[in-house]
C-alpha cells in the first residue's frame, strides 16, 4: 500500500504540478518566450509522471497483497482507484505526453503564450490520468471534461489560421453536445441503480433492486424497487455515446478529421494518441466493473459487447475507406486514427455473452493502446516537422524527401509500417492479438473487419513512404535547420517502437493481469 | 563417443573457409586457397577419426544418431529439426567427399592461381560453401534436412559453373544446371513433405537411448505398414485413398525426382554436359564428390524405403540401365576431352542406379566410392592437360603428350583402365558387380521384375563395350601419336600442386578396387570383401540393431517385400565367373577397338562412317531440342495463358475491390461536408438509430 494513500495519484499530480508552476512563471514573467525554460518544465513534468507511474506499475499497486503486490489504492471513498489499469494508462499518457512536449518546444518556439499552451497539454494530460483512475460515474464525467476543455483551446492555439480556429470551434460545438449525451446517460444509470459508483451500479444489476451508497459501504435501499432495465440500457447506450466521442468513433467521430488537421501537429498527435486512450480506459473500465455482461446480458438491458461490434466495424470502414481517398497527408492519418480506433474497440467487442475472452481482448486492445501511442505519436509529429519545414501537405510535397531527412524519413516509414501492421514494429503484434482475440470468440465479421481494413490501410500508407524514398522530388525544397527536440521525440517513438516487438510479451502480460484484476 | 562430440566440425570447418575466403579472401595469399586447404584438409582428418569410430577402433559407440538443433518447435504437430547421423555409409561418404575436396583445393593452386584467374575469392569460396552444403547433406539424419543441404548443393553449382560470368556460355549453363535440377528437386520437395505428412518424421534411422526408440524413423515405420500391415497411425492413407505400397511407391517416386535431377539421369541429364563451362576443379568436384553424387548417396541413404516397393526398384533400375547406355553413345563422337567424361559420368551414375535398382546396394555404393577416385583424376588429368594444351580442349589438337607429360599420362592411363573397367582397376571390380548383382537377380526375380533386370542389365553390358572404346579413343587422341599441333608440341609444364593430386588418385584408382574383390572372396573362400562386411556390420546388435541401414536388413525386405531374389544358372561360382569373363571380354575388346581406329601415329575421324546415327549422337538424340521445345512450346503458351488469367481474373476482382473501395471512399468523405450542424445531425441521428434499434431488440418500448 502506498502511504499516504493519495501519492498513489502521482502520476496525475505531477502533471497537475507542472501547469502551476508554469502558470506560476507566466505570471512572474508573462512576456517570456524562452522556449527552452518553458518546454523543459513541461517535459520535466511528463518525465516524472512517467516516472511515477511506471514505479508504480512495477511496485505492485493494484496487485492484491498475495500476490506480492501491494494492493489497489482507494480514494475519496472508492471515487478514484488506482490499479494496474490505471497505472497503464498513466504510463501511455505520460509516455505520449512527454514526446509531445518535447516536439512542441520546436514547433512553438516562435509563438506567443507558450506558457499558457504547455499549461493546458498539462491540465489535460491531468484528466487523463484521473480519468484512469476514476472509479464513479461522476468522478469520470469530472475528470473527461477537464481532457477536453483545455484540447478545445489547444486545437484552436494557432490563433491567425483560420483552419485552426474553425476547427476549435467545431470540436467545442460537437464535444459540447457529445458531453451532454454522456452527462445524460450518467444521469439516466444514476436514475435507473440509485448509485454513481462501479462497483456499486454493478452489485445494483446483479441483484436486479437498487442500491444506495451509506458512508462507503454499497446498501439495498430502503423502497426495494427493481432497477429498470429499459432506462439502464438507454443510460449505456448514451454513455458508450459520450465515449466514442473521445475515443473518435462512429458516429461521434465528424470532430476529429477537422480537428486533428486543424490543430498544431504536436496536438494532433497528443489528441489522436492520448486522449483516445483516455476515452478507452474509461469504457474499459466502466464496461468490466459497472455493467457486467454476465448480468446484463438478456436482462432486457443491452448486450453493450454488440453495440460495440456494430460501432468497431462501422468505425473500422469509415476511418479506413475515407483515409484512402485523402489528398493531404495530416488529414490521412486522422482519418486513420478514427480506424485504429475501430481496432481498439474489437476489445470491448470480442467477447461472449457470459463475458468468455474478455481479459484476452481488452489486454490486446490496450496493448494496441499502448504500441499505437509511440507510433501514432511519432507520425504526427513526423508531420509536425514537415510543417516546421514548411513542407506542404499533399502526398505529393513529400516526394523525395528521404534524400534530405533520411533519419526522419526512417522513423516515419517505421511509424507508417507498424500502423499498416507489418512486422517492423509492434503494430504487428498488436494487431495480430486482436485478430486472435476475434477468432477466440468466432466473432467473424469482426475479423474479417479487421483483415479488410488492414490490406486497405497498407495501400495507403504506402502511398506516403512511396513518396519519401521512390519519387523524385518535384519543386525546390530546402531545409535550413534539424531541430533537436523534434527529432529527439520522432527518433524516440520510432525506437520504441521497434522495441516493442521484443517487449510486446512483456506489455501483453502486464495489461492481461490488469484485466484479470478488475 | 569424442568423434561424434568434434564431428559438427566437419561440415563447419569448411563452411567457414567460405566466409573467410569471401571476406578476407583479397587480403589473403592465393586468395583464400589455403583457408580452403586447411579446413578440407582438418575435414579429411576429422573424418577419418569418425570412420575409425565408427570402425570400432577408437570410441565407444559405433553409430550416432542425434538431433542437435531445433529450428522450428511444433506443438502437437512435426518439429524440423537438424540432427547427425553417422553410420558406415555416411563414414565411407564422409571419407570421399573430404578426400576429393582436398585433393581438388590444392589442384586449384595450379588451376586457378597459377593461371592468373582474377576472382579467386569468389572461387574458393563457392568451392568452401560447396563441400559444407555437400558434407552437411551426408550427415543429415533427416530428409528435409537432407533436402535444404541437397539445395545448396544446387546453389553452390549455379555460382561454380558461372563462376565465368562474363563470357558467353558459363551464365547459360549455370542457369540451365540449375533450371533442370530445380525441376526435379520440384518433386522432391513435394516427396519431402508428402513423406513428413505421411510419418511424421523425416528421420532416416530411429533414435535410440537405453535401447528404446525415442523416435521411429520414416523407412522403419513404412516397413511396419507393409510388412505388418500397422496402417493405423497413418492418416495420410486414408486422405489419398490409396494402400500404404502404392502411396509408398509414389512417395519413393517423387524423391526419385530430385535425384534423377542431381544426379543427371535421363532424362534430366542435359544439364551435365553444359556444365563443363565451369572450370575443371569444379567439374571434378561435382562429378566425383559431390553434387552427382548426391542424387545416388540419396537413394542409398533411405534404401530400406525403396526396398519395399519393387516398382520403384524396378524404375530405378530401368532408368539407370538406360541412362548408362544412352549416355555412353553421346560420348563416342564428342571431341572435347571434357564432354567425353561429361557423359561418362552420366553413363557411370546410370551404373550405380542400376545397382541400387536391382538390390546390389554394395554394388552401387562400391561403384560410388570407385567412380569418385577415378573420375576425380580424370577430370584432374584433363585440367592437367587443359592447363598444358592453354585451355585448348579439343582433342583433335592434342596428340603424342604422352612423352611431354608422362605423371599425367600414367595417372590418367590409371583412371581410364579404372573407368573401361580392365582388371584390376577399380572399375572393373565395382562395375563387375553391379552388373553380376544386375543378372542374378533378373534371373532369379519371380514377376515383372526379372525381365525388367534383365533388360537392364543388357543395357549395361553393352555400355561396357561402349564406354572402353570412347575411355580409349579418348587416350589414344590425348597422349599418343604425333602431336597435331603447335601447342601440344610444346605444352605448358604443371606444377606440384597439379602432379601430387594426380599421383593420390592414380594410386587409388589402381587400387581401391581391392576393398571388395567379391569374386576373388568367393571363389577362394577368403574374407576379403571388406566393404561388404562394413556395410553388413556385425550379425548380432551392433548398430545394424540400433539404425536398421544395415546391409543384411536391406536384404532381407529386398528378398520378403519386394520379392527380389537370386539366381544362378551356372552355379554359384560358375555364374560369377561367367558374368566376370563377359565383361571383361567385353572391356577388352573396346579398348582394342579403339586402339585399332585411333592407335596410331596420325589417327583419322571415323565417326562419318556412322552416317545418319552421328548426327544424331552429335545432337545428343536431340534430348536439349525437345527440351527447349517443352518450354517455349508448351510451357511458355501455358504460362502465358495463366498470366492472361492472372492479369484478367485474379487483378480484375483485385482492381475492382479496390476501385469499389475508392468509390466508397469518396463516398465516406462526403459525410465530412465541414457545416458543422450537419454533424450534430448525423451524430444525433446515429445516436437515435442505436437506441431504436437497440431498444427494439432489448424490448424497452
Amino acid at each position: 500500500m502506498v502511504d499516504p494513500t493519495w501519492l498513489a495519484t502521482a502520476p496525475a499530480l505531477a502533471f497537475g504540478a507542472a501547469a502551476l508552476v508554469l502558470l506560476l512563471a507566466d505570471s512572474v514573467d508573462p512576456d517570456t518566450t524562452n522556449a527552452t525554460v518553458l518546454g523543459g518544465i513541461a517535459v520535466a513534468g511528463s518525465l516524472v509522471s512517467l516516472a511515477a507511474a511506471v514505479y508504480l506499475l512495477y511496485g505492485g499497486v493494484g496487485i492484491p497483497t498475495g500476490q506480492g503486490g501491494t494492493g489497489p489504492a482507494v480514494i475519496l471513498g472508492g471515487q478514484l482507484v488506482v490499479d494496474q489499469m490505471a497505472l497503464f494508462f498513466m504510463t501511455i499518457t505520460a509516455s505520449v505526453t512527454a514526446l509531445v512536449t518535447l516536439a512542441s518546444v520546436d514547433y512553438v518556439r516562435e509563438h506567443a503564450y507558450q506558457a499558457e499552451f504547455y499549461s493546458l497539454v498539462l491540465l489535460s494530460a491531468t484528466g487523463m490520468s484521473l480519468l484512469s483512475a476514476a472509479n464513479s460515474l461522476a468522478t469520470a464525467f469530472v475528470a473527461f471534461e477537464l481532457v477536453s476543455l483545455p484540447s478545445y483551446a489547444l486545437v484552436a492555439f494557432l490563433k491567425k489560421n483560420r483552419g485552426s480556429v474553425e476547427a476549435g470551434l467545431k470540436y467545442f460545438l460537437v464535444g459540447a453536445v457529445s458531453s451532454a449525451v454522456f452527462a445524460y446517460g450518467i444521469s439516466l444509470v444514476y436514475a435507473a441503480t440509485g448509485v454513481l459508483r462501479f462497483d456499486a451500479v454493478a452489485m445494483a444489476i446483479e441483484s436486479g433492486t437498487v442500491r444506495t451508497v451509506v458512508d462507503g459501504s454499497v446498501q439495498a435501499q430502503a423502497s426495494g424497487a427493481s432497477v429498470p432495465m429499459s432506462i439502464l440500457g438507454m443510460g449505456i447506450i448514451m454513455i458508450i455515446g459520450g465515449l466514442a466521442f473521445k475515443m473518435a468513433a462512429v458516429p461521434f467521430q465528424f470532430w476529429a478529421p477537422e480537428a486533428y488537421e486543424g490543430a498544431p501537429a504536436p496536438i494532433s498527435a497528443f489528441l489522436s494518441s492520448a486522449s483516445k486512450a483516455a476515452g478507452f480506459v474509461l469504457a474499459f473500465r466502466a464496461f468490466a466493473v459497472a455493467f457486467p455482461i454476465d448480468a446484463l446480458a438478456g436482462s432486457g438491458a443491452v448486450d453493450w459487447f454488440v453495440v460495440f461490434q456494430v460501432l468497431a466495424i462501422a468505425t473500422m470502414f469509415i476511418g479506413n475507406f475515407a483515409a484512402a481517398t485523402q489528398e493531404t497527408v495530416k488529414r490521412m492519418l486522422a482519418y486513420s486514427s478514427i480506424g485504429h480506433a475501430g481496432y481498439v474497440l474489437i476489445g470491448l467487442a470480442a467477447l461472449s455473452a457470459t463475458g468468455d475472452g474478455m481479459a484476452f481482448s481488452m489486454s490486446a486492445g490496450m496493448a494496441h493502446l499502448m504500441v499505437y501511442g509511440f507510433m501514432n505519436t511519432g507520425a504526427f509529429l513526423f508531420i509536425a516537422l514537415a510543417e516546421y519545414w514548411g513542407v506542404g501537405r499533399r502526398f505529393e510535397d513529400y516526394n523525395g524527401l528521404g534524400k534530405q531527412a533520411p533519419v526522419a524519413c526512417a522513423a516515419m516509414t517505421v511509424f507508417l509500417f507498424s500502423l499498416a501492421g507489418l512486422p517492423i514494429g509492434g503494430g504487428f503484434f498488436s494487431k495480430f492479438y486482436l485478430f486472435q482475440a476475434t477468432l477466440n470468440v468466432s466473432a467473424w465479421s469482426l475479423a474479417a473487419a479487421l483483415v479488410i481494413n488492414s490490406a486497405l490501410s497498407l495501400f495507403y500508407y504506402s502511398r506516403v513512404v512511396k513518396a519519401m524514398w521512390i519519387e523524385e522530388p518535384t519543386g525546390e525544397r530546402t531545409i535550413e535547420s534539424y531541430p533537436t527536440g523534434l527529432y529527439t521525440a520522432i527518433v524516440a517513438a520510432a525506437v520504441i517502437t521497434v522495441l516493442l516487438i521484443p517487449g510486446f510479451g512483456y506489455i501483453t502480460d502486464v495489461a492481461f493481469r490488469a484485466v484479470e484484476l478488475l | 563417443m569424442a568423434a561424434f562430440t568434434y564431428a559438427p566440425a566437419i561440415v563447419l570447418l569448411p563452411f567457414v573457409s567460405f566466409l573467410v575466403a569471401l571476406f578476407l579472401g583479397d587480403r589473403m595469399p592465393k586468395g583464400g586457397a589455403l583457408a580452403g586447404i586447411a579446413a578440407t584438409g582438418l575435414s579429411l582428418a576429422l573424418s577419418i577419426w569418425v570412420t575409425l569410430d565408427v570402425a570400432g577402433f577408437v570410441g565407444s559407440s559405433t553409430s550416432y544418431n542425434e538431433f542437435i538443433y531445433t529450428w522450428v518447435a511444433g506443438v502437437d504437430a512435426v518439429s524440423l529439426r537438424f540432427g547427425l547421423l553417422f553410420d558406415p555409409l555416411s563414414a565411407l561418404m564422409l571419407l570421399i567427399v573430404t578426400l576429393i575436396a582436398f585433393l581438388v583445393h590444392i589442384f586449384s593452386l595450379g588451376y586457378m592461381n597459377d593461371e592468373g584467374e582474377t576472382g579467386l575469392p569468389r572461387y574458393y569460396a563457392g568451392l568452401g560453401l560447396f563441400t559444407a552444403s555437400m558434407l552437411g547433406f551426408v550427415v543429415a539424419n533427416n530428409l528435409l534436412m537432407a533436402f535444404i543441404f541437397f539445395e545448396l548443393v544446387g546453389l553452390c553449382s549455379f555460382l561454380l559453373i558461372g563462376f565465368w560470368f562474363r563470357e558467353d556460355g558459363p551464365p547459360s549453363a549455370a542457369k540451365k544446371a540449375f533450371l533442370v535440377t530445380r525441376f526435379g528437386d520440384y518433386f522432391f520437395l513435394i516427396g519431402v513433405v508428402g513423406i513428413i505428412a505421411t510419418f511424421g518424421t523425416g528421420l532416416f534411422a530411429p533414435i535410440t537411448e537405453g535401447g528404446e526408440v525415442v523416435a521411429h524413423s520414416f523407412p522403419g515405420l513404412a516397413e511396419d505398414a507393409v510388412v505388418d500391415g500397422a496402417t493405423e497411425n497413418i492418416a495420410m492413407l486414408e486422405t489419398v485413398g490409396m494402400g500404404a505400397k502404392q502411396w509408398f511407391t509414389v512417395l519413393g517416386l517423387l524423391v526419385l525426382g530430385g535425384v534423377i535431377g542431381k544426379s543427371a539421369q535421363f532424362p534430366l541429364h542435359t544439364w551435365l554436359p553444359d556444365a563443363m563451362e565451369g572450370p575443371t576443379p569444379v567439374s571434378a568436384l561435382i562429378h566425383a564428390a559431390t553434387m552427382v553424387a548426391a542424387g545416388v548417396y540419396l537413394v542409398a541413404r533411405m534404401y530400406g524405403f525403396y526396398a519395399i516397393s519393387p516398382t520403384a526398384l524396378a524404375v530405378i533400375a530401368l532408368v539407370g540401365g538406360f541412362t548408362a547406355l544412352f549416355a555412353a553413345t553421346m560420348g563416342l563422337v564428342k571431341q572435347e576431352l571434357k564432354q567425353v567424361l561429361a557423359y561418362s559420368t552420366i553413363s557411370q551414375y546410370g551404373y550405380m542406379m542400376l545397382a541400387l535398382g536391382s538390390g546390389g546396394y554394395v554394388a552401387a555404393v562400391f561403384h560410388l566410392t570407385t567412380h569418385a577416385v577415378f573420375k576425380a583424376l580424370l577430370f584432374l588429368g584433363a585440367g592437367s592437360v587443359i592447363i598444358a594444351m592453354h585451355h585448348n580442349e579439343n582433342m583433335w589438337d592434342m596428340g603424342g603428350l604422352k612423352d611431354r607429360m608422362p605423371v599425367t599420362y600414367y595417372t590418367f592411363l590409371s583412371g581410364s583402365l579404372a573407368l573401361a573397367g580392365i582388371v584390376p582397376f577399380a572399375g572393373f571390380w565395382s562395375k563387375d558387380e553391379v552388373l553380376y548383382e544386375a543378372l542374378i537377380h533378373g534371373l532369379g526375380s519371380k514377376g515383372g521384375l526379372g525381365p525388367v533386370y534383365l533388360l537392364a542389365y543388357t543395357m549395361g553390358l553393352v555400355s561396357v563395350f561402349v564406354t572402353a572404346f570412347y575411355t580409349f579413343r579418348m587416350v589414344y587422341l590425348t597422349f599418343h601419336g604425333k602431336p597435331r599441333t603447335d601447342i601440344a608440341r610444346d605444352p605448358h609444364g604443371v606444377g606440384w600442386n597439379v602432379k601430387g593430386p594426380l599421383s593420390v588418385l592414380g594410386v587409388l584408382a589402381a587400387t581401391i578396387g581391392l576393398i571388395n574383390m567379391a569374386p576373388v572372396a568367393k571363389v577362394t573362400g577368403l574374407h576379403i570383401d571388406f566393404l561388404h562386411k562394413w556395410l553388413n556390420g556385425p550379425e548380432e546388435g551392433g548398430w545394424p540393431a540400433t539404425l536398421d541401414t544395415g546391409l543384411h536388413h536391406y536384404e532381407e525386405l529386398l528378398h520378403d517385400v519386394a520379392g527380389v531374389s537370386a539366381g544362378e544358372p551356372l552355379g554359384a561360382i560358375g555364374t560369377l565367373l561367367a558374368s566376370a569373363v563377359l565383361s571383361l571380354a567385353l572391356a577388352i575388346a573396346g579398348v582394342l577397338v579403339a586402339r585399332s581406329l585411333y592407335g596410331g601415329a596420325e589417327p583419322v575421324e571415323h565417326t562419318d562412317k556412322l552416317g545418319g546415327v552421328k548426327t544424331i549422337l552429335m545432337h545428343n538424340y536431340y534430348q536439349d531440342e525437345y527440351q527447349v521445345w517443352l518450354a517455349t512450346g508448351l510451357t511458355h503458351p501455358v504460362a502465358r495463358a495463366m498470366d492472361k488469367f492472372d492479369q484478367g481474373v485474379v487483378d480484375g476482382v483485385v482492381n475492382g475491390v479496390s476501385s469499389v473501395s475508392l468509390s466508397g471512399g469518396r463516398r465516406m468523405r462526403r459525410i465530412q461536408s465541414g457545416v458543422v450542424s450537419n454533424y450534430a445531425t448525423l451524430l444525433t441521428l446515429g445516436l437515435v438509430l442505436l437506441l431504436v434499434a437497440f431498444g427494439l431488440a432489448g424490448g424497452w418500448f
